[in-house]
Order: C-alpha cells, then sequence, then structure tokens
C-alpha cells in the first residue's frame, strides 16, 4: 500500500489535512484576494459580520476588514510556525549529532546546555528575548526557536548514540572518513526520521507562541497576526465579540490540523516501518 | 377572646405603622448627607513614588489628593477658578517679585502636630523647587519663603514671575508635605513617600502591593462636617475590562480616568444602577499629538510637516478612535481653556490630495513602488487611543506615500528611545495641559532642554522667534498682555508644526449612582473627595 492510501485511510489525518491545505491555499491567495495592505482602513469601524458582502466578516475598531486580516494572519502564523520549527530542528539536530558522536566532555557540556535551556520555560525565554531585541518577525522566530531546540536536540542525541554503534560507522571510520563528515553525512540523515516526527507538534506550539506574543503586544505591529487580531478585539469583547473569536476560531482550527495531520503521517510511517 | 379578633382594618393599620417605622429613619437621613460607607474605587498603577509635591502626576494625585493637599483646588465656580484648601487667600505684588498667602489656621498633619507656614516653606524651597517635575520650571526663580507669622507665608522670586501663571499652578504643583517629617534625612528615602502624612480629609492606612490601597478617615480634618466617608479602598484593576466587570458585579463603586475602555461606554450606561460622566475632568485635558524629529531632514522642511498635517483626519480619530469622547484640536492650547485659547490659527483640513502636492513641491516625489520615503513611528503605549492612533497613523501617511514603520515599546522604552536617544523620527504622545501654557506645554517646543526630560522638546526643534516669545511671556506680568502672547504662540506653533496637534480629551468617570458629589470640580478625580457621599 502506497503512504497516501494508507495515509487518507486514517479520518484524522484527512480531516488534519484538509485544513492545513486550505490554510495553505489562503496563505498563498491573500495578496492576490486582498492585494491592499490588510491594515489599511476598509470601511466603517465595528461592522457585524454578514452585514456588508464587500467585507463579509465586518470590520475592527479602526474599520479594518476581519477576512483580509484573517488570510494574510495565515501568512504570518503558517511563516512564523514553519520557520521557528525549522530553526529549532536544525539547531537540534546538529546539538544532539555532535554531542552523541562526539561523546565525553563535548557531550556533557552540550547536554548541560540543552538542560540549562530546557529548565526555562520556552514561553518566558521567548518573551525576555522579544522584549529586549524589540519585536520584529526574525526576532519572533529565534525567539521561539529559542525555546523549542531542546526536544529535537535530545531525540537526535539518542538516536545517535544508538547509531554510532552500527556497522556501517565502524566500516566508515576504518576507510578514514572524518569524523564530522561520518556524523552529519552517515548518521544525522539516520537519526532524522524520529526529530521529524516531532515537528508537528513544535510548528503547532511555535504557532501558539507567536499568537500568543502578539496578544501581549510583542509581535510586529507592522503585520497582522491572529495574536494580534485577538488582543485588538479584546477590549471590545463585551460589544462586539467576534472580533476575538473569529481568529481564534482560526487559530484553534490551525494547530489542530497541523496536530492531525502530523500525527497522521508519524503514524503511517511507523505502521510502514513496522511491516518493512 | 373578642380582645383579639384580627380584622383586615387592624393588620393593613399595623403593617402600614410596621412600614412607616421602617421609613421614617430614611426620610429624616435623606436631610443632610449621609455619613460613612466605604468607596472602593478601581486603580490601574502603584506609582513607586506616592509623594504629590515631588511626583506632581494624576497617577499619583488619584490616591494621593486625598491625602495631601494643595494650597489651592481648581473650581467651576471659585474666583479665577480657584477653591481655598491650605491657603485662604494669595495675592500677588504689582512688580511680581512677591506672592503673600495667608495660610488656614487650626489644621493639623496627620501625626498631631500643627500645620504652619514653616511646612509651605520648607515645601517649597526643599520639594517643589528642587525636586518636582513641573515645579523646576515654574518655581526656577523662586528665592526665598519668609514666614512673618505661623500662617503666613511670603514667596520672593528673584525675577519678577507673573502672578497668574502661579494661581495656575496652585492645584497641581502646591502639595503641602509636613517639614518635620521630611527635614530628617534624604527626602528621596524618606518612608513617607510611599506611607503618606499630609493635613487632607483621608489618612494613609496601608498599600498591599498588587491588591490595594486603603485610606481612612481623619476625624480631626479642618472641613467641617467633612469627610463624609469612613474610608475608600482603591483597588488595583490593571486589566482594563475588568473594571466594567467589577463595576456591574458591584465589587467597586467608581472606576475614573477612563478605566472602563471607550468602546464598553455604551453598553455600560444602558446598565441600571451605573452612570457614565464626563465632566470633573476640564482642568486635566490631554492632548494627542505627533511629536516630529527636525534631525530627519525630510521631517525639518515645513512643507512635509503640513503634509502630514492634511493627511490626518481629525474626524475619523475624534469618532472612530476616541468613539466621540474627544474634540479635533486646532493648535496647543485646549479649547476648553477659558483663559488663553484662541481659535484664530491656520488650520489643516484633511485634504490628502493637498498633502501630496505639498511632498511633491518639499522634492520628495513617489518612487516606482509609490513610497516617497520611510519613517519610524513610535506610539505612545500609555493609552488605548494613542496606541490605536498610531495603527492609523500609519495609514494615512501610507496614502500620502509615506512608510512608516511602527515601533511598539513598553513605557519605559518607549520614553528612553523618544525622550532620551531620540531614536524616532515621529512618535504619538499624550502631553497633559495644566491650565497655563508654562507648566507643561511651551516646554514641547522650547529649545535648549536637556536629553532625558519626558514630555519636552526632544525632537530638535529650535526657532529662535517662538524661544524668545516664550522667553517673554515668562516674565510678562500683566495678565492681558500675557494671555496675548500665548495666543500669538499658539498661532506660530500651528503655522510651523513643531508638532501636530491632533485631538483633546478629558477622561470618563463610570460610577455606580449611589456615589453622590462626583465630578463637581475640574479636577475632581485627583482633588480630595471630602465632600463625597455614598447612599447606601
Amino acid at each position: 500500500m502506497s503512504f497516501f492510501r494508507r495515509f487518507s485511510r486514517s479520518p484524522e489525518a484527512v480531516i488534519g489535512a484538509s485544513i492545513l491545505g486550505v490554510l495553505v491555499v489562503m496563505a498563498l491567495f491573500a495578496p492576490l484576494l486582498f492585494p491592499r495592505d490588510p491594515l489599511s482602513i476598509a470601511g466603517p469601524a465595528l461592522l457585524r459580520p454578514f452585514q456588508d458582502w464587500s467585507l463579509p466578516l465586518g470590520t475592527d475598531r479602526l474599520g479594518r476588514d476581519v477576512l483580509a486580516g484573517l488570510f494574510h494572519g495565515a501568512r504570518t502564523s503558517l511563516a512564523v510556525g514553519l520557520a521557528s520549527a525549522a530553526t529549532a530542528i536544525i539547531i537540534g539536530t546538529i546539538v544532539g549529532t555532535l554531542a552523541g558522536f562526539a561523546g565525553g566532555l563535548t557531550d556533557e557540556a552540550l547536554m548541560r546546555i540543552t538542560d540549562a535551556f530546557q529548565t526555562v520555560p520556552g514561553f518566558l525565554l521567548a518573551l525576555a528575548f522579544v522584549s529586549v531585541i524589540g519585536p520584529s518577525l526574525f526576532v519572533v522566530v529565534l525567539a521561539i526557536a529559542l525555546g523549542t531546540w531542546t526536544g529535537p536536540a535530545r531525540i537526535a542525541r539518542a538516536e545517535v548514540l544508538s547509531i554510532r554503534e552500527r556497522d556501517y560507522v565502524a566500516s566508515a571510520r576504518v576507510i578514514g572518513m572524518h569524523p564530522l563528515e561520518i556524523a552529519f553525512r552517515e548518521v544525522l540523515p539516520n537519526a532524522l526520521p524520529p526529530v521529524l516526527a516531532l515537528s508537528s507538534v513544535i510548528v503547532a506550539a511555535a504557532i501558539l507562541t507567536e499568537a500568543a506574543l502578539s496578544f501581549l503586544g510583542l509581535g510586529d505591529p507592522n503585520r497582522v497576526t491572529w495574536g494580534g487580531m485577538i488582543a485588538e478585539g479584546r477590549t471590545v469583547l463585551r460589544s462586539a465579540p467576534f472580533l476575538s473569536i473569529i481568529p481564534g476560531i482560526a487559530l484553534v482550527l490551525t494547530v489542530l490540523g497541523v496536530y492531525l495531520a502530523g500525527e497522521g503521517a508519524v503514524e503511517t510511517t511507523a505502521v510502514r516501518r513496522g511491516r518493512s | 377572646m373578642s380582645d383579639f379578633t384580627i380584622s383586615r382594618r387592624g393588620v393593613l393599620a399595623g403593617s402600614a405603622l410596621l412600614l412607616a417605622s421602617t421609613a421614617l429613619p430614611g426620610i429624616l437621613r435623606a436631610q443632610e448627607a449621609k455619613k460613612g460607607g466605604r468607596l472602593i474605587v478601581a486603580a490601574d498603577s502603584e506609582p513607586r513614588n506616592l509623594n504629590p509635591a515631588i511626583v506632581a502626576s494624576n497617577g499619583v494625585f488619584f490616591v494621593a489628593s486625598k491625602v495631601v493637599e494643595p494650597l489651592a483646588e481648581a473650581s467651576f465656580e471659585g474666583k479665577d477658578g480657584l477653591d481655598p484648601r491650605l491657603a485662604t487667600s494669595w495675592e500677588g505684588s504689582s512688580d511680581g517679585l512677591t506672592v503673600t498667602f495667608k495660610l488656614r489656621e487650626n489644621v493639623t498633619w496627620h501625626d498631631g502636630k500643627p500645620f504652619t507656614s514653616a511646612d509651605v516653606a520648607f515645601s517649597a524651597l526643599q520639594i517643589w523647587k528642587p525636586l518636582q517635575n513641573l515645579g523646576r520650571v515654574v518655581f526656577k526663580d523662586l528665592e526665598a519663603v519668609d514666614t512673618p507669622d505661623e500662617h503666613t507665608a511670603v514667596f520672593r522670586f528673584a525675577k519678577p514671575t507673573p502672578f497668574q501663571l502661579i494661581r495656575n499652578a496652585l492645584p497641581a504643583l502646591t502639595s503641602v508635605v509636613p517639614k518635620h517629617i521630611f527635614e530628617k534625612g534624604e527626602i528621596a528615602d524618606n518612608p513617607a513617600n510611599t506611607a503618606l502624612i499630609g493635613t487632607g480629609p483621608f489618612k494613609f492606612a496601608e498599600h498591599k502591593p498588587g491588591e490595594y490601597y486603603r485610606l481612612e478617615r481623619n476625624d480631626k480634618y479642618w472641613g467641617e462636617g467633612e469627610p463624609h466617608l469612613d474610608e475608600i479602598v482603591y483597588r488595583v484593576l490593571p486589566d482594563r475590562a475588568a473594571a466594567a466587570g467589577a463595576l456591574e458585579a458591584e465589587e467597586i463603586h467608581l472606576a475614573a480616568f477612563s478605566a472602563v475602555p471607550l468602546a464598553d461606554l455604551e453598553r455600560i450606561s444602558k446598565v441600571p444602577g451605573i452612570e457614565v460622566i464626563s465632566k470633573g475632568y476640564e482642568a486635566l485635558t490631554y492632548q494627542l499629538v505627533v511629536e516630529i524629529n527636525h534631525r530627519r531632514k525630510e521631517l525639518a522642511d515645513v512643507k512635509v510637516r503640513q503634509a502630514i498635517a492634511h493627511a490626518i483626519d481629525k474626524d475619523f480619530v475624534v469618532k472612530t478612535i476616541f468613539l466621540g469622547y474627544a474634540k479635533a484640536a486646532t493648535g496647543p492650547v485646549p479649547q476648553n481653556d477659558p483663559q488663553f485659547y484662541t481659535k484664530d490659527v491656520p488650520t489643516y483640513a484633511f485634504d490628502v490630495a493637498k498633502a501630496n502636492a505639498l511632498l511633491d513641491e518639499a522634492g520628495y516625489k513617489r518612487g516606482s513602488d509609490g513610497t516617497r520615503f520611510a519613517l519610524k513611528l513610535l506610539p505612545a503605549p500609555y493609552f488605548n487611543e494613542t496606541k490605536q492612533f498610531g495603527d492609523y497613523l500609519r495609514q494615512a501617511l501610507a496614502e500620502i506615500g509615506i512608510n512608516a514603520e511602527l515601533v511598539n515599546n513598553d513605557a519605559a522604552g518607549h520614553q528612553k528611545a523618544v525622550y532620551t536617544d531620540h531614536t524616532f523620527d515621529l512618535a504619538v504622545a499624550p502631553p497633559v495641559f495644566r491650565g497655563d501654557p508654562a507648566i507643561s506645554t511651551t516646554i514641547l517646543v522650547q529649545s535648549g532642554i536637556p536629553d532625558g526630560v519626558p514630555f519636552s522638546n526632544q525632537g530638535g526643534y529650535a526657532n529662535a522667534d517662538l524661544d524668545a516669545l516664550i522667553a517673554k511671556a515668562s516674565e510678562t506680568l500683566d495678565p492681558e498682555a500675557r494671555i496675548a502672547l500665548y495666543r500669538d504662540f499658539q498661532k506660530k506653533v500651528a503655522e510651523d508644526l513643531p508638532l501636530i496637534n491632533v485631538a483633546e480629551w478629558g477622561f470618563i468617570t463610570v460610577a455606580r449612582n449611589t456615589v453622590k458629589n462626583v465630578s463637581n470640580n475640574p479636577r475632581w478625580a485627583v482633588s480630595n473627595w471630602a465632600d463625597t457621599v455614598l447612599e447606601t
């Protein structure tokens, strides 16, 4: 059975993948559907949803189009989620591979650093980092990666510890390959799959962290973000709750979609590995 | 047996009597203000230094003005807009070199010591002049305070100082603190900076950080029959959405300084038992201002500044951001000021085409991507409205081809970036007009102010004409001539736009209708609340 057929058998995975698909389409087509700056004032303030079909989801306190914000916000959320997960996994696997493969003092030092990062709650770390350096998209991505790279690092190290004892690694040593070359060309690719299985969790966490940072006013103020939209709507929560509810639902669906799709992918590959 | 027959008439008469007996005291009580009760109000900040003689700001006054009193308070009816407090009369000499205060007799400090002219002299010379944020400007030429007797204080100035200015400064700048407490040791380290000791209607009882301040009734207050309340508790509710909920749940009686968000006012005004009051802030007008860094070569060009002024739709700002609870500004003095305001100044109507033409004329043509140049815009984080105006201004500037990048900072970071490091091009600020342009308004325009002074001209603007005008007004004694100079000042500022005044607003008080005598003076939220009554 092909991967896709097995994947499509699990209903959760299909739901997750379709949500993600919609999200990716939203993000890709946002600039085509809403060519104006989503922060520009498009109509009267606090227009309720489904009143005016040129602004189907209504407008916020300044008269900005909520639907345009939702589409452009999807871009930010996905971009931040993917970029931080990628950064975290790259940093994590490099550190983990080095520690596991080198062993000894290097291993000790790198793992104690990992421990140090792991003892600080990731969100607090991101909060401190952003408030010191100042909010911009790049800093936010870095801040989130800073709190999440430890998971991949630990898993990569554990994998490397078992892989480095295998015969093909020993033979690579015998033919005189440079240790670094062995680590990154022979060991790392084989240690990667379990680390990648972690990526869906990291992406979901990163999207949530970005939303939380924006909610606290530490997001990039020049971009629409769902967290920022929720925070904006909070001041009028009693009189215009839709302003917080709409981006809130989008956020929940996204995180759910990423998680379900990731879970589905992991299960599918696990089944395949088990059979082979 | 017949003695105990229960007739319908008998029951009715008996119950009527019972009813009357409970209603009677109520009727009697209504004749005079009811004593007692604990008033619970929302507080949104806990200032580190609570001494109003040192930190003359509304956040401090909100709590401290009930404990520490000024020489006079602002008033709707009183002569020159003042009501006596610790001083009973004040008079300036014709040469502008002395001001004589007659002080109230039989006033005691909360620790039982008598209040005398020595306390006033000490406060003025040791605190207001050297230490107070506003007093440093107004009392800079104060040389000595003579105390011929215990109830007379004569202020002597080195240079002629307009009596009008001193008079206008009395409510905010002259909080009197006890000499016998503050003369020992460093003033800045004195415990009475937080555990206040004053002469006011309420005594400072306790402060639980993060929870509440509690003030209790001063039984020896000089005001006859005052205060009416037993206690005032300030519940710390930093979350603005929480204040509205607490009012509805009857957990608090009053939320001042727009603690209830403007967007919530329409809804909450319909809740029975809750009143929305916009009176009582007339002497505390906040101004929404765009601060400009004139070190940027584009912004040093008056045409660019005029273009920005034309690009701002003040009507939209008032209606959408302030939901109508503000007025469009014309210049640096707010329209509700009874003494100095003039509407005879150049105005900048909302006109995008004209703004674009002005920018073309100034030589900043649109590039291929439609933008002329990029700017950094720093909205002050203190109010929701200043942040929202930042969002709006970015869009308004985009319409005229200026690409503004918003930079958000927390309060400390914003102050440092704008007033010390000058790392801004445009900033949104909320300065306060305090009844006289010389107190906190001319400082926004004047050149030569050291780096780091908040709410002052840190944009590198220097205009010799305006500087000369400000200097002349500061030593002009005749009130009429002084007013004429400040009208000229407003005109010149509106013409040259060292900063752009967009709107001016007072705050909103939301109170349960059991609280009486609310907003009965133009600085009500920061006045002493001696006559405030809580009905039960």
